[in-house]
């Protein structure tokens, strides 16, 4: 028997881990109290799309970014990039302000689209990117050839990018990202654009990256994709962080006790535990039941439009 | 146009372009870094200010010492790929198109074919260069921001400076590539469009071909040939005039003359030293006369002669050329087609008494006088035995530190010689005409890639529609730099932009002063306030004129190689800021945004 009921209070809430907690050396991404405005020529202030921000990311751990459209998660992957420059707070990456160049070493990026140079084909896009790590000559020929192989493009290896489908630029897109064997992997909406094959060999690949002790940072609108791959997420809505947690522990219902009972008469339903004592039956479980992440989702974006400013407090980990 | 034969001295030259150069740019960044902190300031506070523009300061001087040759090759390879992919190479087709024409309109009939042809080459190489590095360099970057392709290159380990100098390198490297092949193709176009014979007829002419024909001096013509006349800024070899067979190719029609100027110093109708000649009433005054049969004469001071300089083929020096173009005033007609008679004496400057006899010349208006001194010549003064001596030029009448005098006179009297400095110079040997047509390339080339750079810097912080317009707007400055320049100075009458306009509007003549007043003393604060922008422009932005040597090649004079190392170390210059600008530029923009 199951009851559950919405909103987000009922669900865990999700303490982050506090600087000091464990060891500091294993944390990939930080920011700290990051925020982001964006502003017109003249300098008045049009959006707020990240308030103070804190987050960390540990090395090895899939995270999720998860939020409705505006609710920042691009804006900070972008901070954290270098690609937009916060106005509070800072984003380090490696331990380093995400500006630094030199820690672009040891990151890949998917972006959303795969803006990529339509007029190359697969081979001179990876060589070429491969060449902004100074990567030596034949390295590089042995990467561009292993990666064109994983992502199923050694057909198309000669053509322009201009004459791929979607799918295919996307994976050549995720080629380029790893073309460095990166330490740091940053996806923005990963599996967009693919078939539902290309959706399940693309979250494959998330968790070979893991496997290999890479780190992932991913945003997605396809919870259904988040919840199979993330360790971890954090929910955003209107620049603020809602939820963040571990996703089994986010996605328990806290309040809402799930038994698992065998054998269990008509009669003992009323009361359940007295009546499996006296009845002789054997409890198999206790436990709590699991929501869908969607629900989790949907329960967090109406919780904070309801109650906008309740930030993420609780715990987990 | 001035003819640029004689560069300034290298070293000197050096030390203060360096100078100034080292001012303007330290200027350019105090500026640059206040207006930086103020900005920053107003939206962030004075001390998040102080700390974001000195880590932007730093992390620029770090971007800069830190470029990747790799990365910038990298870079440049993609930018050569983007080029072609935006089908550049269909400048190729267009000059092909204006090549093919240009056989059709250009006519070969006319004096100066050499010039025509050579000058319309060249100029039509330079606009289509000009045109492709506004469009190639105003849109690569905009348009990688627009497209967000420069996510991919900025979240890889790229500074800011690789991406600017990248593409700078890549698109200098397609418009070299396509400058190099026109260049080829002009050449062979000018060389066989002005390449051809003449049949010899009757022994002592040529036939008629592009309308002309040639004279055959037969007593000129000895067992080994000789030349015909000079027409049409050529002559043909000929064998043997008897014979009735063709004429050799034309020759001495792409030359690439080297001139030595000197200082020209006039005496009047009495003997008397005096600055300027005689003012006939012309009202460009950069002339001026010499009165004939009179003692008034207008004498050259070439330094630094060297008979080596004007040695032929097998390294002999008979003959000292000298190259004239005098003005002819006429007080009465006379013959009119026989020129008027003047004279040419040589003089050594250390001993009045080594002086030519006299070597008498006809001068023609419009028409380049080309005489050959002998080296042995007869003195002007008689030796102690009371018969003119013989001399040689280069050892009795150039004195020891290599100076000679020049001195010319008109010897028909009511008739005058007009000259300037410029007109009459010593023809050293010549330089090789391929060789001067690189340098006349060259000077396309710098053009070209100083555009380049010009509209790369402008698109790290400009739209791409606005950067072509600040680069066309740089570029036309440029061009203009002289005559913008004679504005900023006041030679031009009629005030600055706003007081012209006053005076079009008002239909007011240009000297007649305007109404002492209150609107006259702001339309003079204005004008100031408008040509001091100018004028700062002009200081900042290249100018374009300087590094065109377009005409110098066409006329048929020698580019000093001196000249062309000056323009392309300012051009380097020019490269240099034009890439820290853009570096900062695009170190400090969101290009997420």
């Amino acid at each position: 028997m199951q009851t559950q009921e919405t909103g987000s209070s009922k669900h865990a809430s999700a303490n982050q881990s506090r600087p000091g907690d464990s060891s500091r050396d294993d944390v990939v991404i930080e920011t700290r109290n990051l925020s982001k405005v964006y502003r017109d020529f003249w300098g008045r202030q049009k959006v707020r799309a990240l308030k103070a921000l804190d987050l960390e990311v540990r090395q090895g751990e899939v995270f999720g970014l998860l939020g409705p459209n505006g609710s920042g998660k691009s804006t900070t992957i972008k901070l954290l990039l270098g690609l937009l420059f916060p106005t509070g707070g800072e984003a380090l990456v490696f331990g380093r302000e995400a500006t630094d160049v030199q820690i672009n070493e040891r990151i890949g990026y998917l972006p959303e689209e795969s803006y990529l140079y339509r007029f190359l084909n697969a081979e001179e896009t990876l060589d070429f990117y491969g060449r902004l790590f100074e990567m030596p000559a034949k390295l590089r020929r042995e990467r561009v050839k292993q990666l064109i192989e994983q992502v199923g493009l050694n057909w198309a290896k000669r053509r322009p990018l201009k004459e791929y489908s979607k799918g295919m630029v996307r994976r050549i897109g995720l080629a380029q990202a790893l073309i460095n064997d990166p330490e740091l992997i940053l996806l923005d909406e990963p599996t967009t654009g693919l078939d539902p094959i290309g959706t399940r060999e693309m979250k494959d690949m998330i968790i070979d990256l893991k496997s290999r002790g890479k780190t992932v940072v991913m945003c997605s609108h396809l919870l259904a994709d988040v919840q199979d791959v993330c360790d971890r997420i954090a929910i955003l809505h209107q620049g603020e962080l809602k939820e963040l947690g571990r996703v089994d522990t986010l996605l328990k219902v806290r309040d809402v006790t799930e038994l698992q009972v065998a054998g269990l008469s008509d009669k003992a339903l009323a009361e359940i535990r007295s009546v499996i004592d006296a009845d002789g039956a054997k409890l198999q479980s206790v436990d709590n039941p699991t929501t869908t992440l969607e629900e989790l989702f949907l329960s967090i974006v109406q919780d904070s439009e309801a109650r906008p400013g309740r930030k993420a407090t609780g715990s987990d980990s | 146009m001035e003819y640029v034969t004689t560069p300034p001295d290298f070293f000197p030259w050096l030390r203060e372009s360096g100078l100034t150069f080292l001012l303007v740019v330290v200027g350019l960044a105090k500026i640059s870094i206040l207006f930086g902190y103020l900005v920053t300031a107003v939206r962030r506070g004075p001390v998040a200010a102080l700390s974001i523009t000195s880590k932007a300061i730093a992390g620029g001087v770090v971007d800069l010492v830190r470029i990747s040759p790799r990365r910038v090759m990298a870079l440049a390879w993609l930018a050569i790929k983007e080029s072609i992919g935006r089908r550049v190479l269909v400048v190729f087709v267009i000059y092909a198109l204006v090549l093919m024409f240009a056989g059709l309109i250009l006519d070969p009939t006319l004096r100066e074919t050499g010039r025509l042809y050579v000058g319309f080459v060249l100029n039509a190489m330079l606009y289509l260069m000009l045109a492709l590095a506004w469009i190639l360099s105003a849109f690569s970057l905009p348009n990688d921001l627009k497209q967000r392709t420069i996510y991919t290159i900025v979240t890889k380990p790229v500074r800011p400076s690789e991406i600017v100098l990248g593409r700078m390198i890549g698109f200098s490297a397609v418009g070299s590539m396509l400058l190099a092949v026109m260049a080829l193709f002009s050449f062979l176009f000018v060389v066989r469009s002005l390449r051809h014979t003449h049949a010899v007829e009757a022994g002592s002419q040529t036939s008629l071909v592009t309308g002309h024909r040639h004279v055959i001096d037969k007593n000129q013509v000895g067992e080994e040939g000789g030349t015909t006349d000079r027409a049409h800024s050529h002559s043909h070899h000929v064998d043997d005039p008897s014979r009735g067979e063709m004429t050799g190719p034309s020759q001495g029609e792409l030359i690439a003359r080297v001139p030595i100027h000197g200082t020209l110093q006039f005496t009047d109708d009495k003997g008397q030293p005096k600055e300027k000649g005689t003012n006939v009433g012309k009202e460009w005054t950069y002339r001026s006369y010499i009165k004939g049969g009179s003692l008034a004469a207008a004498t050259w001071r070439f330094s630094d002669v060297r008979a080596e300089d004007f040695c032929d083929a097998e390294g002999k020096t008979d003959s000292l050329p000298i190259t004239m173009n005098l003005r002819v005033f006429r007080l009465h007609k006379g013959t009119i087609d026989r020129g008027v008679l003047g004279s040419i004496v040589l003089r050594n400057p250390d001993d009045p008494d080594l002086v030519s006899g006299m070597i008498t010349f006809r001068a023609k208006e419009f028409q380049l006088d080309e005489i050959d001194i002998p080296r042995h010549l007869l003195s002007g003064k008689p030796g102690p035995d009371g018969r003119p001596m013989r001399l040689d030029l280069f050892d009795d009448l150039v004195s020891e530190s290599g100076e000679l005098d020049v001195q010319i006179q008109c010897e028909e009297s009511q008739q005058y010689f007009g000259m300037a400095q410029e007109d009459v110079y010593l023809r050293s040997r010549d330089g090789s005409f391929a060789m001067n047509f690189i340098k006349g390339c060259l000077g396309i080339w710098l053009q070209m890639v100083i555009v380049l750079s010009l509209g790369v810097m402008f698109s790290t912080f400009l739209s791409g529609p606005v950067t072509m317009i600040a680069t066309l707007g740089a570029l036309v400055t440029g061009m203009f730099a002289g005559k913008i320049s004679a504005l900023v100075a006041g030679e031009y009458l009629g005030g600055g932009p706003i007081e012209a306009f006053v005076r079009i509007v008002t239909q007011r003549n240009l000297v007649s002063p305007l109404e002492v007043g209150m609107a006259t003393t702001l339309i003079e604060m204005f004008d100031k306030a408008i040509l001091f922008i100018l004028w700062v422009i002009l200081k900042l932005l290249p100018d374009f004129q300087s590094y065109s040597n377009i005409d110098q090649v066409a006329i048929g004079f020698n580019i000093p190689g001196m000249l062309s190392l000056q323009h392309l170390l300012s051009a380097l210059a020019y490269l240099s800021v034009a890439m820290v600008v853009g570096l900062f530029f695009l170190r400090t923009r969101e290009v997420a945004r």
